[in-house]
This record gives C-alpha cells, structure tokens and sequence, in this order.
C-alpha cells in the first residue's frame, strides 16, 4: 500500500497503487434540488450505450429515490456496513470544515475502503472492502421506489383498472448517478488484470474489455456499484463518461468537447460536467473562473458522494435543502450545513453561475461575469433579495465564447435547427 | 411499494417505515420547487400544473400535505421574486458549430458496406 493524499479527506490514506494524477479530470455537479426524476439522462445513456443483449439490467446512469431506492438495490447501506463491522463506531469526521482546499471538509478519522481491507475477513489478495450484489439486486433498478404496483398476488402483469402509486410519508429526494471517475478508483486498485486504467489527459476511468477475465473484483469493490459484469461476453463494462464527446471526436462537436448524453438530456437542467485542473499531488488546481472549481472550492455549495468512502469521486451534489441533516451529513460528509446555507442564500456570483447549467451542450471551461444594473429588491421570507442584471458568459476550450445568458425579457426560443442539438 | 408491510427485523428495507423529518419539511419542499422552476422560466400556472401532477411525487406530496391554498401563497410569493426575471440566452455569434455535413455522421468502425436490413446491435466484443 502506497500514502496518497486525499483532500476530500484531509488527511493522507492508503491506496494499492502511488498517486497518478490526470491534467485534467473530468468532474460534475449535480443540483440535486431540481431533480424530478424523470430518468431521461438515464436513457439518454442507455440508448446511446447499454442497449444490446446482455445489458438489460445495465444502467451506468441512473436517478434512484433515496432513502427507499438504489441500483443496485441497498448499495449504500451495504458497504456503509460493511465499514461499520470493520471499524465499529469510529467512522466519524473531526475538525472543523474550513477554507483549506487541502481539508475543505475537516478530517475523516474513520477507515475508507482501502484501509477497512486489512481488518476484514477477506483472501490476503483483497485490497478493497466490497460486496458482490445478488443478481436480484440489479434486476430491477427502481423497485420499491416511485413505482406503482398493483393487487398482491398478481405480479408481472398490467392491472387493467390501473394501479396506485405508492405514497411515502416521509421526506425523500432522487439521486441522480453516474461513475464518480474517482481520483482513487477502487475498482481500478482491485482488478487483478490491471485492465481497468485513469486516462492522464481526463481522468477517465475506462476498462479495457480485451484485458478483462471477468474476475468481477471491480464489480465488488466499487463502492458506487458502477462497474458492472455482462453475462453474454463475460466481461465487465462501466460508464465511459461519453469519451468521444469529451474528446471532441464526436462527429456532432466538430472538435469542441462536448458533455456527456446525460448531461446534456437534462431537462431538469441539474447537471453541469467539466475538465478541472490539477495539482501534481492530486487536489485541484486554482482555477477561480472555473464553473465547476468556483462551486465545489470557492462556494462550495456541490459536496461529494460518500468522501468517507475513500476513493476522492468527482461527482459533487448541491444537497437537497429539506432533507434532515443528519442524513445529508452521512451521505456528503461535513460540509453540508455551509452548503445548504449558501445555496438558501445565493450570492449574486453564485446566482450567476447556476445560470450556466444547461445552456449548451459544450463544456465550459471559464466563465466571466459583467455586472449589470439592480434588477429586483425586496422581501423574500424574511430577508432581502437582491437580483442584478448580469451577463454571465461561458467560453469553451479553444477561449472562445460559447454562450452569454443574463436575466431579463425577452425569452430566447432556439431556432428549429437547434431543437435537437443536444 | 411494497406488497407486504415492512418486516421490521430487515435493516435495509426502509420501504414503509417513516424516517423523522424536520419539522416544517414539506413547506421547505414546496419552497425549493417553486423556486428552482421559477428560476427556469415557469410560469404561476404551470408551477402548480407541477405540485398537481401526482408523478411530480415530491412536490405533490408537499401539496397533499399542506392543501392547495398554501401551495399557492407560496408559489405567488416565490414568483414574486423569482418570476419576473427571463433569461436571455445568447450563442456566440460564430453558429456555425453545430451545421454539421452528414459526411462527418457516417458511422465510425464499420469498413463494409452494409445491407439495407443489416441491424447490428452486437458490441465487437
């Protein structure tokens, strides 16, 4: 086991492998706030990837309802278990969440993944702390969920006078998910094969299909359960993070990086995607224009899924505001109540930058904001809100401008020849 | 939904059990729909259109809960604010990024010609 530095932590942690960090490292932000759940990113990616035989119960994106839900099903209770077996009741943060880049959120001093292995009954080979899902786990990716049902006994069939859709007497809110791209991936540490890699230009995590066994060690130790075994070629295959569009090569993006199929199918216009710079010793670069670097590092309102477990994902939510904090705490560590407090709050840079969500199907690589005059004030539950007319554009790769959005009439329709363009 | 009740001795299944919320969360939720859709461009009608609609779970939910009345004192009090504003989208002035020739859509990896009802939905795997 090697020390790597894992700022999402706070501390150093063990990884099988040294520390090999991209240029640039594709990452995301999703506002968990407007998703509906209307699954269009999810078949986005699976009409555009996991469509063929063999892939049905393969959903590399997919919205699950939390707390009820998860694809597969109990994935997060499982490995957050499973951690608690290994190192019981001191799976807990200390510090203070803080402006470090280095420690934004304290420091962990329970076990990750990597370091619970040791402590857990598993082959001396094992290097990450995981769990094979049962095949009925996988089969059916919303059950017990939103889905309605109808009279007991008569499973598997259409009911002909309808069905009532089940009611949750509780909170609840959807998780939109796709492969984190882990800065530490546990499903690269645990392959035998060494097929799965992190690609230096983007940080993709692809597996190469020709190296893999099937040995499904992946499968079992990523914690997000995004790596998935398909029975008819015997191989695994996980999220490629649309690859061709990042690149550009995509014939639609005439050698623009484009975001990914879920990304850019987001009616709900939650989801925002990007390369962010980084460091040589893995942390994030300063890049103070940056969309995704100024909400995870400067507002810091976009936390990542489960930090605790070890592995430095690059997704990053805005945490759903009516949802009880301890919950949020679990699932996106300590920096949840300055999250929330902010996004309540919006500064006018912040409310600036969440009008580049969804504007364009390109990636933004640096946005600008000329200030305009005071649009609004007034009253608003009990505080004053200011809203500026401002002009907040995106430039794209080459520096270029891709879009400017501000916030007054009149609405822009798109041409038709634009429609579909995404 | 499940077609039982929830075994209580079954650690993962929260299905049916009502986890603690904080108080006034409903409120909250309708609050942060309006808002969030009032920023996107929703109009007062549309809104509520939204908290009516039962596959809107959420915001339906919140509706059920705190009566049609409410929901609409906070829908009109968030438009109050957040509902004047339009955004204004502009592309840069070079449109031409997306006038793709159908040349460049021919698909990569297939060298041979295909016939007319070829379907291969195979991977190369």
């Amino acid at each position: 086991m090697s020390q790597v530095y894992n700022w999402q932590l706070g501390r150093e942690m063990e990884y099988p492998y040294e520390g090999k960090y991209p240029e640039r490292q594709f990452a995301f932000v999703f506002n968990i706030n407007r998703c509906i759940a209307c699954q269009s990113c999810t078949m986005a990616c699976k009409s555009t990837w996991t469509f063929s035989k063999g892939q049905e119960h393969m959903w590399w994106a997919n919205v699950e309802t939390k707390p009820y839900g998860g694809y597969p099903q109990f994935w997060d209770a499982k490995i957050l278990e499973l951690l608690h077996k290994a190192n019981p009741d001191k799976q807990y943060w200390t510090g203070a969440v803080s402006d470090d880049r280095k420690s934004l959120y304290g420091q962990f001093a329970g076990m990750t993944i990597f370091e619970a292995a040791a402590k857990m009954l598993q082959p001396p080979s094992a290097r990450v702390v995981g769990y094979l899902p049962t095949d009925e786990e996988w089969t059916s990716p919303n059950i017990y969920e939103d889905n309605p049902v109808g009279p007991k006994g008569a499973r598997y069939k259409f009911h002909e006078t309808g069905a009532q859709l089940p009611v949750h007497n509780t909170w609840f809110f959807y998780l939109a998910r796709i492969c984190n791209h882990c800065t530490y991936p546990a499903c690269l540490a645990a392959c035998p094969r060494k097929a799965i890699y992190k690609r230096p230009e983007d940080g993709i995590v692809l597996l190469d299909q020709s190296e893999c066994r099937g040995y499904r060690k992946c499968v079992e130790a990523c914690p997000y359960k995004k790596s998935m075994y398909r029975g008819n070629t015997r191989v695994s295959e996980k999220c490629v993070a649309c690859y061709p569009r990042v690149e550009g090569t995509d014939p639609e993006s005439n050698g623009e990086p484009l975001e990914t199929r879920c990304m850019a199918a987001c009616i709900g216009q939650i989801r925002m995607q990007g390369l962010v710079k980084l460091n040589p010793d893995g942390a994030w670069a300063e890049d103070r224009n940056h969309p995704l670097y100024y909400l995870v590092h400067v507002a810091k309102v976009a936390l990542p899924l489960y930090p605790q477990l070890g592995t430095s994902p690059n997704g990053f939510y805005i945490p759903p505001r009516w949802v009880p904090r301890d919950y949020l705490h679990q699932m996106f560590g300590p920096g949840v109540e300055r999250a929330i407090e902010r996004y309540e709050n919006p500064d006018r840079e912040l409310l600036a930058v969440l009008q580049l969500f969804r504007r364009s199907n390109r990636i933004i690589y640096r946005y600008a904001v000329e200030e305009g005059p005071l649009a609004y004030e007034g009253p608003y539950r009990g505080k004053t809100i200011r809203i500026y007319n401002d002009t907040v554009i995106a430039f794209g790769k080459n520096g270029k401008e891709i879009f400017r959005t501000k916030v007054e009439e009149p609405l822009h329709v798109r041409p038709n020849k634009h429609q579909n363009s995404i | 939904m499940p077609y039982d009740d929830p075994d209580p001795d079954d650690p993962s299944v929260l299905v049916g059990v009502e986890a603690p919320a904080a108080e006034g969360s409903e409120t909250e939720i309708a609050y942060v729909f309006a808002e969030e859709f009032a920023r996107l461009g929703f109009s007062e009608e549309r809104l509520l259109e939204l908290f009516r609609h039962p596959f809107y779970a959420g915001a339906n939910r919140a509706l059920q809960i705190l009566g049609e009345e409410k929901v609409r004192s906070i829908v009109r009090e968030t438009m109050e604010v957040w509902g004047r504003l339009r955004l204004v989208i502009e592309d840069a002035p070079e449109g031409k990024a997306w006038d793709v020739s159908l040349n460049s859509l021919q698909p990569a990896g297939h060298s041979r010609p295909r016939a007319n009802n070829e379907v291969d939905h195979e991977s190369s795997v």
